[in-house]
């Protein structure tokens, strides 16, 4: 005997990170830091996004991105990492996706970097403390 | 040293304290030091070079650390493993940007290092040539002292 009747739930609402054919966007990670990548993937994959990758320096996220092409819909790159920079990073992604979407991640005080960013391509920039209303706002209108 | 000179490390140090733990902070009275001093336990070093030079530490027990870690995280975190030393650099990373922006604008030019972290018991610090300010910052997850030792350059 049914004893329990499941009613459809009227406020749900869609995962931000969800395309409107319910396949979630793709996003590579690239930060130096291990707490921010965690702190990045958290907030966007309780929103439906999947990690498509990290890498934590610039040279590896250009080679990464080239792998994921044109399986990736974002990237979140740190502006200071060794081995290779997020802007010069950006400029070669740039280079080779006219239209990839880019999203850099800045320190506070990084003004002139952020500006060189965005005059390279950069579709927007989120500076630190990271927040999830901070990160998801950005990244939905970087993704609209 | 100049009081001008540690300010924007408390203001920045009370602002991002607050802003990531979202718990009360406190400043403490100011002290000085000009020979050895014990640590606490985990400490971040940042370096500092140009007009000015020297070092700022974020020292704070192993516990205050690891609930640090944790609140910055949201989840319990409950040794001192990679993901805690990461947290405590990310935030040392903030602090100094934040405090470094506002010595900029007030004209004093300078590199930074990228934070270090050392772990251990019974260390001290000692600066022969540079006297050290300490603020003592209390929040709900223990003290969290920054120390700052910085000069003109001749």
């Amino acid at each position: 005997m049914k004893t329990k009747m499941d009613f459809p739930n009227i406020n749900q609402r869609k995962p931000e990170g969800l395309r409107e054919d319910g396949k979630p966007f793709r996003v590579l990670i690239v930060d130096d830091s291990m707490f921010v990548t965690k702190q990045i993937g958290q907030i966007l994959t309780s929103e439906g996004f999947e990690i498509a990758g990290t890498a934590s320096n610039g040279e590896e996220g250009l080679e990464k991105y080239k792998e994921l092409y044109p399986k990736v819909d974002l990237v979140t790159m740190d502006i200071t990492m060794p081995v290779m920079d997020g802007v010069t990073s950006l400029e070669k992604i740039v280079e080779f996706d006219k239209n990839a979407n880019i999203i850099m991640i800045s320190a506070l005080g990084k003004q002139d970097l952020v500006k060189k960013s965005l005059l390279l391509g950069a579709k927007n920039y989120i500076v630190k403390p990271l927040d999830r209303k901070k990160v998801l706002e950005r990244v939905m209108m970087t993704l609209k | 040293m100049r009081v001008e000179y540690i300010n924007p490390f408390v203001e920045a140090a009370f602002n991002i304290l607050t802003e990531v733990l979202k718990t009360e902070v406190k400043r403490g009275e100011l002290y000085l030091k000009s020979s050895s001093m014990p640590v606490l336990g985990i400490t971040a070093i940042v370096g500092l070079a140009g007009d000015v030079e020297g070092r700022v530490l974020f020292d704070m027990a192993e516990n205050t650390a690891l609930e640090v870690a944790s609140a910055m995280n949201g989840e319990k975190i409950e040794k001192n493993d990679e993901l805690t030393k990461a947290t405590i650099t990310e935030l040392a990373n903030m602090i100094t940007a934040q405090a470094v922006t506002k010595l900029h604008e007030i004209g004093f030019q300078f590199d930074l290092t990228p934070p270090a972290i050392f772990t251990g018991n019974n260390m001290e610090v000692t600066d022969v040539a540079i006297e050290a300010l300490i603020v003592p910052i209390q929040t709900t997850f223990g003290k969290i002292e920054i120390n700052v030792a910085i000069r003109e350059k001749k």
